[in-house]
């Protein structure tokens, strides 16, 4: 049995290394740290592993001015592959949550 | 990999200097269409580069797409100076930016249009500094850029701009001529910077397209046709030579492969321009001095190909294939919904298998399965063509064995869509599935069945033979495109070039004296009678094993073995 965490740790490599994807963030708007960068795959991934069936949400800060929708499709199918490709285990579904926009240049 | 012959002379030469010194909206437009033109030209190699099986990988589509979207947006630009033209592309790019490399694509426009924001015109000075910028805000998209991409032959791109700046150039067009120089070497190192290239054989698929972008630009100025995919000779390990039976027109009857050695130097515009008379779908591929040409071409000219190369030096080997015929036999013998089912009582447990051929199809209908879903390697049907197979069915009980790696996941999410008990027996191969199939009970409890089917799945051991479709090192096994490989229980076992030597050192390795029964499903590339003739062969060799020969129609594996 491959540890949720184990998971989290590939699913965190492999989102950092998507284009577009300029971070990692605290899921929990609530608590007012969403803007906490971190690179600790414990804050930004969420592993759910029920009979067998593994799911991943990301919760991920995109650069401003890339689509949005193009780069969270590529990041879930990046993390899709890499997690399946790593445990040899199929992942059910990848859910990519846009928490942030960085908005690296002032342009706007 | 790309040659762009500049055999133009001094005069035009000179000419071409003086007009791109400075370039206005208009030229920029221009420009960029003819990039695009070369690019969509090329789409197809773009996308034969392609390494990860992931659902946005066609990066040449992407790519054109991504470059058609901005181009439509400066339709209605009426201003004429650059700042507004690069700003409507930027915009168009990022509107309709389509997968990764589009993004980067849209992200590399984004930096380009802002540096020269303001400007009327474009002179060498503001291109540097424009490509600067682009490369800049390409690489802030992402946290950890991974060189040996689109991203690599960006920043050489900015570098020679920077280069050709500081040697003094002043005309644009002398710039871009440095430029596709250096992305071309920078896409040519691309293997030396990302491993996973390299094993695979190619050069990076976004970087190509980038360069492809910048070469069609070249292209143009230089009068040379962006309209026809040619003068690229791709190494052979590139070479995407699967059966294209998928939308074979009239015109494209056979498909002719010649391998030659030419005598002397091959001209291959000429060579292009020869081939282009004859056929559609030309590939030129070339390693260690053999070239590998392909083509489709009409019946009456199927010939041709052949006797044209023949004077250009020794062919060394001639494959040709009536495509028609293939396809007629295709559809008039993969009718998988005709097969007859055992009918399935309510309160009964009905089996849904995933089969890639008619003859594995017959041998489950007659183990009992209440319906059938065709796929299987390359063709992975999706959750909802499962799903259906079974909806309709009048009992609850639903198992489904999806009989590969890659078809686990959808039948486990089809589980999940309906009110029915589903459950999946993650069974990986052909003989996995029937092997299962043995150990249903169709009135039994259904927690229990499912049980011993699952248990069952390792009773069986599995061999899958296929030809390689390019080189690799997997497993620490070295195989070379073309060579016949065999998969023992998902992994690749041994590789050679004699089909016979593959299985017999396959079957040693899958202990198979301790076995009783070996079953050879030959598929359709193999005839009955080859099929025999290695049966035969294995049971001279292994006398106290049954051997026994089932037609099993699935595509690409010439043999799917189950030793039990």
């Amino acid at each position: 049995m491959i540890s949720p965490r184990a998971i989290a740790t590939i699913a965190c490599q492999a989102a950092l290394e998507s284009y577009g994807v300029v971070g990692l963030t605290c899921r929990n708007l609530a608590h007012g740290i969403a803007h906490v960068f971190t690179r600790d795959p414990g804050h930004g991934v969420q592993v759910n592993v029920i009979e067998d069936l593994i799911t991943i949400d990301l919760f991920v800060v995109i650069e401003y001015g890339t689509r949005i929708s193009s780069v969270a499709a590529s990041v879930a199918n990046t993390v899709h592959y890499h997690v399946e490709k790593a445990i040899g285990i199929p992942v059910a579904a990848v859910n990519v949550h846009v928490q942030d926009l960085r908005i690296s240049d002032t342009e706007i | 990999m790309v040659n762009v012959q500049t055999e133009i002379d001094t005069q035009t030469r000179q000419r071409l200097i003086e007009r791109y010194r400075e370039i206005d909206g208009r030229a920029l437009r221009r420009v960029a269409e003819t990039g695009l033109s070369w690019l969509r030209t090329n789409q197809q190699l773009v996308n034969s580069l392609n390494v990860f099986p992931v659902p946005d990988g066609d990066t040449g589509t992407n790519m054109v797409l991504t470059m058609q979207a901005a181009m439509d947006e400066t339709e209605g630009v009426s201003d004429r100076s650059v700042s507004e033209i690069a700003r409507a592309i930027a915009h168009g790019a990022l509107m309709g930016a389509r997968g990764n490399s589009g993004v980067i694509l849209s992200q590399l426009w984004r930096g380009f249009s802002r540096a020269l924001d303001g400007q009327e015109t474009m002179n060498v000075k503001t291109l540097a500094t424009a490509l600067d910028e682009a490369r800049d805000t390409a690489y802030k998209g992402v946290v950890r850029p991974v060189e040996g991409t689109i991203l690599t032959v960006s920043k050489d791109i900015a570098l020679a701009a920077q280069e050709a700046l500081n040697d003094g150039v002043e005309s644009t067009f002398i710039m871009l001529e440095r430029i596709v120089e250096a992305a071309d070497e920078s896409v040519e190192r691309t293997p030396e910077l990302l491993p996973v290239l390299k094993e695979a054989g190619v050069v990076d698929s976004g970087g190509m397209g980038l360069l492809f972008l910048f070469e069609g630009i070249l292209r143009a100025v230089y009068r040379l046709p962006i309209d026809q995919p040619i003068t690229t000779v791709q190494p052979l390990s590139a070479l995407n030579l699967d059966r294209a039976t998928e939308a074979i027109e009239p015109g494209q009857d056979w498909e002719v492969i010649v391998d030659f050695r030419p005598d002397s130097p091959l001209n291959v515009n000429e060579f292009y321009t020869q081939l282009d008379e004859m056929g559609t779908s030309i590939q030129v591929g070339e390693g260690e001095g053999i070239f590998r040409m392909h083509i489709h071409v009409p019946d009456d000219l199927r010939f041709k190909p052949i006797e044209y190369i023949d004077q250009l030096g020794t062919v060394t080997n001639v494959s040709i294939e009536n495509l028609m015929e293939q396809m007629a036999f295709l559809t008039t013998h993969q009718d998988m919904q005709n097969i007859p089912l055992e009918p399935v009582e309510p309160d009964q447990i009905a089996v849904v298998a995933v089969a890639p051929g008619i003859g594995i199809a017959r041998v489950f209908a007659s183990l009992g399965v209440a319906a059938l879903v065709e796929g299987g390697q390359t063709m992975n049907p999706s959750t909802e063509e499962i799903l259906h197979s079974f909806e309709n069915l009048p009992t609850d009980k639903v198992i489904i064995l999806p009989n590969n790696k890659n078809i686990i996941m959808a039948a486990k999410q089809a589980t999940e869509l309906t009110v029915k008990n589903v459950a999946v027996v993650p069974s990986v191969s052909i003989p996995q599935g029937i092997c299962a199939m043995f150990a249903l009970d169709r009135e039994g409890l259904f927690e229990n069945t499912v049980k011993a089917m699952v248990s069952s799945l390792d009773d069986i051991q599995s061999a899958e033979l296929t030809i390689a479709t390019r080189s690799v090192e997997i497993d620490g096994v070295r195989v070379n495109q073309g060579q016949v490989i065999c998969l023992l229980d998902g992994h690749l076992a041994t590789a050679g070039d004699d089909l016979v030597e593959v299985l017999l050192e396959t079957l040693k390795k899958a202990d198979v004296e301790q076995s009783e029964l070996i079953t050879l499903y030959y598929g359709v590339d193999l005839s009955a009678m080859q099929a025999n003739q290695y049966a035969d062969i294995l049971r001279e060799r292994w006398s106290q094993q049954e051997v026994e020969v089932i037609e099993g129609g699935q595509p690409h594996y010439h043999l799917i073995v189950s030793i039990e």
